[in-house]
This record gives C-alpha cells, structure tokens and sequence, in this order.
C-alpha cells in the first residue's frame, strides 16, 4: 500500500482504473447468451443443425415436432446459405457443436469419431427401411445413420415449349444438347443444371457408364466417356445454351416458374410448387444416355439424421432420434410429403403416401426405383468438392478434361490415401 | 482546445483563388462541371439500384422490360422482411450494433492506453515492445484467421459476443496511430499536471484525453465503420444464426434457397442506413480522421 | 503476467531514471508503463502471437477435422500446399489483381481529389458523393454488383443497357472466358475505395503552398499539366507512397467480394480464400491450411523487410 502511496495514486484514479477493468470485465462477460438454451433448472437441452429447406412451412414443422418431444429442450438451428457443410463441419470442432445434425452417409465422419453408432435404434426397425438406404449407412458392419427422406433427382421440362420448338424428350444426351439448343432464344435459355454446373456430377458419371469410385475404392470416374459428357457440357456453356447466373440455383423451381429456361434438373421437393405453378405444363425426365451400354441414371439424394459422438449428451441425442425419427411415423410422413414431396425411406409409410400414387409424383417414384443410384458413403465430400472443381474447369473455365481429370484425380487420391491408407 | 490538437488540420476551405482567376476559363470550368458531374452520377448509381429495388415488387425487378422507378413504393416490404424468419435479421442487426459499440470503445480505450505509454513513460525496454507490436502489422491479422480460430473456438467463443470483439480490440495499427499521435501532443501540459501530482494515470485521463477528443472522435467513427463492416471474421465466429452480423445475414441472402429480391434490397438498405447517417453527420470527424489514418500509414 | 510485471517493478531501473528525471513519483514509471500498455500486450500476445505459435505448430501435423492433431507429418503439409497447383495459383491471383487495381484505384482517387479541388461551389456535395461508397461493405457492394447491376440474367443493370444498344446479354460472373469478372471485382472496389483515397489526396492537395504556384506562373510555367507535373505530383509523393502502400495492404487482405462473388470456381481465388477453403471451407484441412498461413506470413514479412529497406519505413521511430 505504501508503495502506492509512493507514487501518482490518488483515490480517484484508482476508482477509474477499477471502472476500466469493471468495463472489460463486463465486455468479457457478455458473451455467451446467444440464444442457445443452456437447459440448467428448466431440464436437459439439445441443439439440432438443419439446412435451409426452401419451401414454406418446413422450419415450423422441425420446430413443431422438436416441441412434442419430452425428453429435452431442442434448439433448432436452421442455416441459410449454401456452405452447409462448412458450418457444420467447423463448428463441429467447437463446444457449441450440435448435438443431432442432417447430413449424408460419409466415411471421414466415421473416421474421425465424429458419428456415433446408431444401430441399435435402426435394427430393430430395419427392414422397414430401403435396404439401399440402410446399405449406404452401413460401415463396418454399423448403422451411423436414420434417414429421413430419400431426394431423386431428375429433368424437369415445359411441355409446351418442347412442343413449341418442335423438340422431343432426350433419350441420349446428345439429343439433350439438341433440344437445348432448339430451345433456347433470347429471354429463354435451353437447359438449367444449376449456376454453377455442378447439380449434375452423379448422373453425369453414371449415364457415362461410369462410377465415382470402384468396389475396393479406387478412382472409377476417369474415363473417356466421362469426359466426353464434360466437353459436351463445355459446348452447350460456350454456346449460350446453359442458364447461368440465376437469381435462385436449380434447385429452387423458380427459374423453370419464371420461364428463364425451358429444362431445369431439380429434385422431387420441387414438384408440388413446380405443378402449382405450371399445372399440365410439366414433365420429368431421368439423366438421359450418355454413352453406348450406359443406362439413363436418377440421383437419389437425401438427407439422414447423425449424432454428434463428441456432444455433451449422446444418449440423450439418441433418444431424441429414435423418438421422432423411428417411433414418430406421423411426423416422419408429414416431413415428407406435406411440404415438398421426399420419397419416404420407410416402406411402411411410402406404401400409404398416396400424394406419390399417381400422376407426375407417381412417375417421379418410378424413376426412383428404377434408375435411381445412392450415394456412396467413400465418395466423401473433399472428393465432392475436387469433382465440382474439375466440371468449373472443363466446362466454364475450358481445360482440356484429360488435364483437369488428372487435377481431380490427384486431390481424390490423396483423400483415398487418408482414409483407406 | 483546437490549440492543444496541432496534428489535425482544419478542412475548410481555403484560399485557392490566387492561381485561378483567369480568362477563358470558363469553358474549362464548365468541362470541369461535367466531368465531376458524370463521375457522381456513376457513383450514385449503386444506391439508386439498392433504393428501387428495395422499393419495388420482385416482378417488376425481374420483368421483361426495365423499371426505372416502382409504379407502387413498397413500403410493406420493411414489415416483410422484419416478419421474414428465414434469415434472422433483426437479430444481426442488433449483433452488429453491439460489436460495432464495443468494438469502438475497447478499441478506443486499449489501444489509446497502450499508444500513450509507449510514446510518453520512459521505461528502457519501451523500444523493443514497440518493435513487437510493429512486428503484428506485418502479418495482417487476416493471416492468422485459422489459428485465430482455433484458438476462440477451443476458448469455447465460438457464436458469442466475446468471440466476435475481443480477439478484434488489439490492433497494432490503431495502437502505432496512438503512439504517433501523442509523440506530438504538447508535454507542457501533461507535465504540469504530473507536478500537480495527479500521476500518469489522473494526467491522462485529465489532461490528455480532454483535450485529444478531435482525435479520439475520428479514430472512433473509422473504428466503428470497420466493426460493423467486418465480414471474415464474424463469417467464421458466427456459427450460430443468432450469432450473426448483418453482414454474414447479407451474405446468406445472396445464397439462399429461395431469392426474394424486394427483401435482399430492403436489408442491404436497412444495413448501410446507420453508416450513411454517421456519413452525413460526422462527415468532419472523418474526413480528419481519414486524413490522419491514411498519411501515418 | 501481471506477476512477472509487478517483480519488473520492483527491479533497480528507476534508480537510474530518476536522476536524470528527479521528481517524485518516478519509482513507478515502470509500473505504470505495464498499467497503460499491459491490457493491449496482454491481448496481443493471446490473440496475435500465440495463434501464429499454435498456427506453426499445427502445421507440421496432419489436423483434418481437428486442431489438436497427433500425427507428425514433417513437412508434407508445406509440400502440398506448394505442389498442389491451388495456393501458389492463388499468389498468381493475388499479383494479377494488384497490377490492375492498385494502379487505376491510384489514379481514380487522384483525378477525382484534383476534380473536387479545384470546384468553386457543390464542393461538399461532390466530395460527399464520392466519399459515401466507403461507408457500404464489401458484402453489401458484392450484393448489388452480383444481383443487380452484372446479373448475368436480363433484368441485371449492365445487361439491360447491352440490350438497349442491341448488344447479347454476357454472363458476367459464371463465364471466366472472356475474365469479366475482373470488371466485375475491379469496378466494385474502385466504387468502394476511391473515396477514402481521395480524402487522403484533396487533404494534401490542401497543404501544398499557394506560394509553389505563383513562382511558377512567374516563371512562365502554364497552369495544367505543367504545373501538375512539375508541382502537383512531387509535392504529394508522400501521400502517394503511403495510399500505394495502403492499396497494396487491401488488396492482399481482399477476400469479401472474392468470397461472395465467385463461389465454386478454381479461378479468381485470391490467398485468404484459398486459405479459407483449406481449412475452413468443406475440406477441413487445418495443418494444410495452417501450413499455407506460415507461408503468406514468411512472404510478407520479407516483402515488408525489404520495403522498409528501400524506404527507411518506421526508422525513425526507434530513436526517438
């Protein structure tokens, strides 16, 4: 105290330089409180991560049935945007990682211990289920995952400027870049396959009569074919046949609604606000032929409930999720039909969907069951993110596809060599 | 107290008539005029776009033919988009204001503190302190983002307000523009009121600071603009939606499901509104504070 | 900290300073200079320093989907980074983007300062509306340039007056070939910067001496481009040094517009978005992402060495 006295103190500064470090400190202690439920005396909580669905209603349904659950106090993060991924994933390193999150069936999550095992929710249930469904959750003999609704996607097309230009349904895909030549004028463009190109990298391999990866997970994409669909899409880029720079990418309808392109590949959610706006005026085509002995392909996406195996309360997380997403079969088909139409991965459910039983979501159905193709749980998404980096430089940036391959392969492999050594 | 500040040169104008009072000119003038004249209006045509489209129905930014003005001014599409819970803009446009404030007063108050001991109290390692907090300007701290976030994100800061402020308070720059600022603040009176026997600290916050408000006003309006513009860092700290700025909601806008433009435009309106004001009002403070920022650096 | 700080304080120094200062009150100098500048160290080091510590650390690990990694891998993550054509493409980027808009933000910023200079009334209008860019961000800029005025649909700005005078619509964003997106990006940040930097010019333009001019009209020297040549321009080498500097310094820094701009392409990827792919984005690479940090890091640092070489930057400094 004395040496205080010593020197410059007086009362009044030191009272200043306690207000100043009452300031930091108070700034230090308002963080924290961002809306995120931290349970305490009110009971348990868990936070859930979904991507944005586009259409109306579906936040208030996961919100609804977060609600109806007993257990625990859900807080439903909803995120806009298109970087899913990298939200999710960064904020899975951190303490405010979400419990219960969607995402697809892929290997680095298991790898990495960041998925728990969920089989002893889905096996009891498991033949209610599409066994490719449960196929594409299975590692290592384990269920990492519950679907929740099951996205083919495919071509949708306007009847009436088909007829108009005289074009018929492509059954190749040489007769795809035909018709979307035909069709394209000056206010409409022919095709849509997403801003940037890249909606299309499934079928594109498959109708190549190709494969992302082989059976012992080796790279199954570099082949002749494969890139002569690439520079077929080249052509129809550089000749202004491509819709490009769309307000909402392909998979909102509204481009189709709003008559900027003649065919636009989306998926089956788009179909009730598609027919809504079009009525009649609508048709849907599987990814068309793209080379000799290949078959027209539908990319069968979708979307599956994970629990975070690092999250404060796993079994909790589980409960939840067998809870709404196996025993809660009113909600799971409300999910899936009453906003945009899924196909429900519960046989028990799509036998009773009877909006799927007819017309145009009938046909959707069809070409689920017999073109569809899964996604690949070892096509993970580093892979996805090389592969959408070799269509941006073949088909907008104009490399050679042997050369932009050889780039693509190079970041696979490295991706391979970490997960299977 | 315009006496005690000699750094900061008033902006008014002065006397540029000598040189200019010359026949003929006037066609040269009318040039001028024109030329400044077409160069404003490139300049306005940003804003003209943000208000129309921000006033019109999404049919008629998107229609066959162009609008240059809504036939009926949307005035509903403020209420649209406060109601609109896709996004949650409401609530980042508060984040935002609370980052901006504490970013600008933590700023102000660490950075000030720091800038005056290294450039008044004698101490013999002042010199390589310094040297360290030169160092930092170096790496610009848009370098060490991915450590930066490690390190929060392991804090357990991730999606808080103290994620999003405080690892932005410390910086070298703003501290070096201190330091510059108070080698040259006159020592007479900070001394004389040292013998007073107020100390470092009550000289300070008596003297100094009193009479340095010119400058504290200026570094606090470019502070503050920086705060509320910042978009890498809030991008990657606000994990959560409730933890967003405006500018991540703006950016999520642009890649949303669904595109609405009438209300993409009304909250790029919304969210320049507060920065214009300060424009408009304390267009003094910054022009100085502008001209000081930029000739130290 | 605080700790070592207060043991610093009871050290001998101020022995030795208070007889060349003898006043009371002396013995606490050091003290109080931790007091002033502590709070700001004390972040500095946790904020700035330890990061590009844990930053360097990371980086000889393979930290996928984790930052507290156990697998050393020497310097693969360096060598990636180097080889694998995305980063050092980048630091391509990087150089092409600052030979184009270093220089004409340059000479926009100075045209309109000596434009506004030289107005007689609307003087304050005209700085206003020059000026009033810099309050909008980077984001909300983007927003407006990649929606409205170069949508690559009809209905965007540019392709409406194309229409007008009868010219095809261009898809200004999604097309690399022709490079319209370096308009694009360049006419976004010459609207957002040039104001500032013409405050910086029109405030030096305001210190040059009346004085320069009058000798010069006495010498016959014609007003205009002589004048400007041989009195304007070396009389604002300073500013000009240092709003050359600055340019430089933001458009390293530039990421806002890239990232908002031109989401999922391998071009126009500067540095930080390369970085923030890396790490941050879907691949979740932080020793690669970290091992790309400590490579920008080394680089400027040895840029700033040998600038600070040629132009005696901050020397001064440590003498006084």
């Amino acid at each position: 105290m004395s040496a205080l006295n010593s020197n410059n103190w007086d009362r009044r500064t030191v009272l200043r330089a306690a207000m100043g470090l009452a300031a930091t400190g108070g700034l230090a202690a308002c963080g924290g409180n961002t809306g995120r439920s931290e349970g305490g005396a009110s009971g348990k909580s868990l936070t859930q991560y979904f991507h944005a669905y586009g259409e109306a209603g579906t936040q208030e349904a996961i919100k609804r049935y977060a609600k109806d659950f007993d257990g625990a106090n859900v807080a439903t993060q909803w995120i806009t945007g298109d970087n899913f991924e990298s939200k999710l994933f960064s904020s899975l390193l951190t303490k405010n990682a979400p419990d219960v999150f969607e995402f697809h069936p892929q290997l680095q999550l298991i790898r990495s211990g960041q998925v728990a095992d969920l089989s002893d929710l889905v096996n009891p249930v498991k033949d209610d289920f599409n066994p490719a469904d449960i196929k594409s959750h299975t590692i290592d003999g384990k269920i990492w995952g519950v679907r929740m609704i099951d996205d083919p996607q495919f071509f949708y097309y306007r009847k009436s400027m088909l007829e108009k230009a005289g074009v018929e349904v492509p059954q190749t895909l040489d007769e795809l870049v035909e018709a979307a030549a035909k069709l394209t004028t000056d206010k409409v463009k022919g095709l849509f396959i997403g801003n940037d190109m890249v909606q299309t990298q499934y079928p594109l391999v498959w109708s190549s009569g190709a494969d992302q990866l082989t059976a012992d997970n080796q790279i199954a994409y570099h082949t002749d074919a494969v890139a002569e669909t690439l520079s077929k899409y080249r052509t129809m880029f550089k000749a202004g046949h491509l819709l490009t720079g769309a307000p909402a990418d392909s998979w909102d309808p509204s481009a189709l609604i709003q008559g900027l392109c003649a065919i636009q590949w989306s998926g089956m959610w788009a179909m009730p606000a598609l027919q809504k706006a079009l009525g009649d005026d609508l048709g849907i085509f599987p990814y068309p032929v793209a080379a000799d002995g290949a078959k027209p392909s539908v990319f069968n996406g979708g979307w599956s409930m994970f629990v975070n195996a690092k999250g404060k309360n796993v079994d909790l997380a589980k409960e939840y999720v067998k809870w709404l997403w196996i025993d809660q079969k009113e909600h799971q088909e409300d999910w899936a039909l009453s906003y945009g139409f899924h196909v429900p991965p519960r046989q028990s459910i799509a036998e009773t969907a009877d909006k799927l039983k007819s017309g145009l979501p009938a046909e959707g159905v069809k070409f689920f069951n017999e073109y569809g193709r899964f996604e690949n749980p070892s096509w993970t998404q580093a892979m996805i993110t090389a592969f959408e980096e070799l269509i941006a430089d073949v088909v907008r940036k104009g490399v050679e596809p042997e050369k932009a391959l050889d780039t693509a392969d190079a970041k696979v492999n490295r991706e391979l060599k970490k997960l299977f050594g | 107290m315009t006496t005690t500040t000699p750094e900061i040169k008033e902006t008014a104008p002065r006397a540029d008539k000598p040189q200019r009072i010359k026949r003929g000119n006037v066609i040269g003038n009318t040039g001028l005029y024109i030329a400044t004249g077409v160069a404003a209006f490139l300049f306005l045509v940003p804003f003209y776009l943000i208000v129309r489209n921000a006033l019109s129905t999404d049919a008629e930014i998107t229609g066959e033919k162009w609008k240059f003005f809504p036939t009926d001014i949307q005035w509903g599409n403020i209420s649209e988009l406060f109601t609109d819970n896709t996004v949650p803009y409401a609530t980042s446009l508060w984040n935002s204001t609370v980052v901006g404030v504490a970013h600008t007063v933590g700023v102000l108050l660490v950075c000030s503190l720091a800038g005056y001991g290294l450039a008044r109290i004698p101490y013999k390692h002042a010199n390589k302190i310094f040297y360290l907090v030169l160092v930092t300007l170096m790496v610009p701290a848009a370098v060490t983002f991915v450590p930066s976030f490690v390190l929060v994100s392991s804090l357990g800061w991730v999606s808080s307000f103290r994620g999003l402020i405080i690892p932005g308070l410390f910086s070298g720059f703003t501290c070096f523009l201190f330091r510059q600022y108070f080698l040259g603040f006159p020592k007479e009176l900070e001394e004389a009121a040292r013998v007073d026997g107020l100390g470092y600290w009550g000289a300070y916050w008596r003297v100094v600071v009193p009479n340095s408000l010119n400058f504290f006003a200026a570094i606090a309006t470019i502070t503050f603009i920086q705060g509320w513009n910042a978009f890498l860092w809030p991008l990657v700290i606000g994990q959560d939606q409730e933890a967003w700025t405006v500018q991540v909601a703006l950016s999520s806008y642009m890649t949303n499901q669904t595109v609405n433009f009438h209300l993409i435009f009304m909250a790029t309106a919304i969210s320049i509104l507060p920065l214009v004001l300060v424009f408009l009002f304390l267009q003094r403070w910054l022009v100085q504070g502008v001209a000081q920022t930029g000739i130290k650096g | 900290m605080s700790t070592t700080t207060t043991r610093d304080a009871t050290r001998p120094a101020p022995a030795k300073v208070s007889k060349t200062k003898p006043r009371r009150g002396v013995r606490g100098t050091t003290f109080n200079f931790w007091l002033f500048t502590g709070p700001f160290l004390i972040g500095l080091l946790i904020f700035v320093y330890i990061p590009i510590l844990w930053s360097a650390w990371l980086s000889f690990y393979e930290a996928r989907y984790t930052v507290t990694p156990d697998k050393f891998v020497g310097f693969d993550n360096y060598e990636y980074m180097l080889t694998n054509g995305d980063f050092v493409g980048s630091l391509g980027t990087f150089t092409v983007f600052a030979a184009i808009v270093v220089p004409i933000t340059w000479a926009l910023s100075l045209g309109l300062a000596l434009m506004v200079h030289r107005l007689r009334f609307m003087k304050a209008f005209f700085r206003s509306v020059f000026f009033l860019p810099t309050a909008v961000s980077f984001v909300a800029a983007s927003l407006i340039w990649k929606m409205s005025i170069f949508s690559g649909v009809r209905f965007g700005l540019m392709n409406t007056v194309l229409d007008w005078i009868g010219i095809e619509n261009v898809a200004w964003l999604a097309d690399p070939n022709p490079p319209w997106y370096w308009l694009v990006i360049l006419t976004l940040r010459l609207w957002l910067q040039s104001g500032f930097y013409m405050i910086l010019f029109l405030a030096a333009l305001q210190n040059i001496p009346p004085s320069l001019y009058e000798a010069a009209a006495i010498d016959g020297a014609k007003p205009g481009w002589q004048t400007f040549w041989y009195i304007t321009l070396p009389q604002l080498r300073a500013t000009s040094t240092a709003v050359i500097l600055l340019l430089l310094v933001a458009a390293y820094q530039a990421f806002d517009e890239f990232f908002n701009l031109l989401p999922k392409t391998t071009w126009g990827r500067p540095p930080l978005v390369e970085l923030y792919h890396t790490a941050l984005g879907q691949n979740q690479d932080y020793g690669a992402g970290s091992a790309g940090a400590m490579i920008l890091t080394i680089l400027i640092c040895t840029v700033t060495l040998l600038q600070g070489r040629f132009m005696g930057l901050g020397r001064g400094d440590e003498n006084k």
